[in-house]
């Protein structure tokens, strides 16, 4: 009996077979199998027919898990296993840029930029290099249903060029004439301050990455909207991601204010076709603000140290960086919006929508893209932007603007140091 | 019925009624995860509790995204390696550290235990560049190596240890088994209940194992059910079902060694020498 233990144990040990990836290919790392995953296995497939010993091998993990993998990776010095190209969320980007310099390829010398939606190239600029390839954006826009808003009194013509504050008389009237609310929000996402915040040029930190939350009039103003929204109480509660799309998805509220992206979950139901529309998104009243804004959206970064290099490089100059068909197939098959803004003249972004009542969506959001604000998302958005969530629920409850703002401010600064 | 019964049977009420909210709420996740399997994930994200008829499409779903036999081999393979490895090598020093007296046993042992304070994330990266060192990232063994010598494990085996009787050792000796014989022939018999407790543990551990395999496994090839399951669920649009489907998978064989050996499992518990 025992010896037989120790027999297998010699026995399994014999079975680790070592697996470790031979370079000569090119690597990609990236976390969504329906989406970034199954977009750049397209990309590969592409690339090889010109190429044909290209061999693109891409492997997904959970987005927290990649950051960890690529964070250890980077800090340990072991260039071992990693991979030639990786996909790194807009908001972090500049966050590894500086925190692991030299560690990413720059680009500018490669890829023409003219061609892409400035503020995706400004966000992954560090001392006048470009290091991303820019991929899906997220563009804003204000999706509302039609039947509601008409049987409210407001035309599509009327919902053009809206401030915040008009939206929230309109939301009034619309909750007195249809019974439904305006919008799902969640006080605990900042998802719409930012939104708000982004669309008059502003962010949590200034141009030069500096923490910037005290005298920052975009983020004063999109507090106050988010005050003015919760206390006019315009909007139904959600609690989390999935009960925030269940609203309007269930016909429960009459529009919602987001990314490009949210497009494929809109039209999820069939039955509300044609009642949706699409504007621009209501503007603030200070300097700077415009009706364009972003949410998300991620980009692609060479490794510095990868074999690989002159490859992956050549790889995505050559499909993200010119390829307008490779832009209209992902539109189509995965509801990408990337930031190529010569994408736009391709037969996809062309055609129009019947569940939008027939109008050239993919044109508007393209439009709308070339005028999104550039801002610099700094090093510590995600933290800096936990802060701004957990004291949004304070504004409800009657605190003011600047108040929380002072509050935001210091905690903000204890996490930046 | 006398005031004093009364109060009894209150008590012992109360103490069924804790006991059924605490077993609910240890059983609901489980239930929760079977109901999903069934559901699409619009039913899942609706909290719709009841079994739905959505099993055979979540089934295609996950087995037409993972490569489940791979994934699953992957899991078993590191699982097997690590419990097997592991019981040997800790169970060998625990033994140890009982049975031979030094000067620095003790100090040792201290030593060791402190290392049980340490969190594995502050281990992470070090640890990562000795595998680089040794070439062994993306390799199974790296995910196996770092657990053998489990300070937890040397632990439990020394306090079981210490129920072992010194007669049966000198007995051994008498009959003239060397000390490598008295280990494998009369220590691992007679310490089955302690072997098949820790197996338990060691296993679990293994077969849940996240963070390490996380850093350590680079190619889809490589990867386990556990890194599988959460790469599934963190999609912008996850499909909650095929989740589902792959953590129900990936409980069957947790549940099935805990079922098949909860009778020792507690016994080692208690102490296993009778």
């Amino acid at each position: 009996m025992n010896r037989k233990t120790v027999a297998l144990a010699f026995a399994s040990a014999s079975l680790i077979a070592i697996t470790a990836a031979q370079a000569a290919e090119v690597t990609v790392w990236c976390w969504d199998p329906n989406f970034n995953v199954a977009i750049m296995k397209e990309a590969g497939e592409i690339y090889a027919k010109t190429h044909p010993d290209f061999k693109l091998n891409v492997v997904d993990f959970a987005k927290a898990d990649l950051e960890q993998k690529l964070q250890t990776g980077l800090a340990s010095g072991v260039a071992d296993g990693m991979p030639d190209i990786v996909l790194i969320e807009d908001y972090g980007a500049q966050k590894y840029l500086q925190s692991f310099p030299d560690a990413f390829a720059p680009l500018s010398d490669k890829v023409d930029y003219s061609g892409f939606a400035p503020y995706k190239v400004a966000l992954a600029t560090l001392d006048d290099k470009v290091y991303s390839m820019p991929f899906d954006s997220g563009v804003t826009g204000f999706y509302y249903r039609k039947d509601l808003l008409s049987q409210a009194g407001f035309q599509p013509a009327d919902l053009q060029d809206l401030t915040w504050d008009k939206f929230i008389e309109i939301a009034k009237v619309v909750e007195e004439k249809t019974g439904k609310k305006m919008m799902a929000y969640d006080p605990n996402d900042a998802g719409l301050t930012r939104i708000i915040m982004q669309s008059a040029g502003g962010w949590y930190f200034d141009k030069d990455g500096n923490l910037a939350i005290e005298g920052n009039a975009a983020l004063k103003a999109a507090l106050e909207v988010v005050q003015k929204i919760q206390t006019a109480n315009i909007f139904r509660p959600a609690a989390g991601w999935a009960d925030w799309v269940g609203a309007f998805t269930g016909g429960e509220v009459a529009s919602v204010t987001t990314g490009v992206w949210i497009t494929g979950t809109v039209k999820s139901q069939p039955e509300q076709s044609g009642n949706w529309g699409i504007a621009p998104i209501p503007k603030l009243t200070i300097d700077g603000a415009t009706h364009y804004s972003n949410l998300g959206g991620s980009s692609w970064y060479v490794l510095a140290a990868s074999p690989a290099k002159d490859e992956a490089i050549d790889f995505l100059n050559d499909i993200y960086g010119k390829d307008i068909d490779f832009y209209q197939k992902i539109l189509v098959d995965r509801g990408a919006v990337g930031s190529l803004l010569a994408a736009r003249e391709g037969a996809a972004y062309k055609s129009t929508d019947a569940f939008f009542g027939g109008e050239p969506i993919w044109q508007t959001f393209s439009d709308w893209l070339s005028k999104v604000p550039s801002v610099n998302y700094g090093t510590f958005t995600n933290e800096v932007d936990s802060v701004v969530a957990a004291h949004q629920p304070d504004l409800a409850k009657g605190a003011s603007v600047d108040d929380v703002i002072k509050a935001i401010d210091e905690q903000a600064k204890t996490l930046v140091q | 019925m006398t005031t004093h019964g009364l109060k009894k049977r209150l008590a012992s009420a109360a103490v069924y009624l804790f006991l059924a909210v605490m077993a609910f709420l240890s059983v609901f996740p489980f239930l929760w995860m079977v109901i999903g399997a069934t559901n699409s994930t619009s039913d899942i994200i609706k909290g719709k509790m009841s079994f739905g008829e959505g099993l055979l499409v979540n089934a295609a779903t996950f087995f037409s995204q993972v490569n489940a036999p791979l994934i699953f081999w992957n899991s078993a393979k590191i699982t097997i390696i690590a419990t097997v490895s592991t019981l040997l090598i800790s169970s060998l020093a625990g033994y140890g550290f009982e049975i031979f007296s030094s000067r620095f046993r003790e100090k040792l042992y201290s030593l060791m235990l402190l290392t049980l304070m340490i969190p594995f994330a502050a281990l992470m990266i070090p640890l990562f560049m000795l595998m680089g060192k040794f070439g062994l990232i993306n390799t199974h063994i790296a995910v196996v190596l770092p657990t053998v010598a489990s300070a937890f494990i040397v632990f439990y085996f020394r306090q079981s240890t210490k129920a072992f009787p010194h007669e049966l050792r000198d007995a051994a000796r008498v009959d003239g088994l060397k000390e490598w014989q008295i280990f494998f022939l009369i220590y691992m018999p007679v310490m089955r209940s302690t072997y098949a407790a820790a197996f338990i543990i060691v296993f679990m551990t293994a077969w849940n194992n996240y963070l390490w395999p996380l850093i350590v496994l680079q190619s889809n090839d490589t990867k386990t059910i556990t890194l599988v399951i959460s790469s599934l669920g963190s999609a912008y649009y996850p499909d909650y079902g095929a989740v589902m489907i792959g953590t129900v998978l990936a409980t069957i064989p947790t549940l099935f060694v805990f079922f098949a050996m909860q009778r020792q499992f507690v016994e080692g518990m208690l102490g296993s020498v009778k």
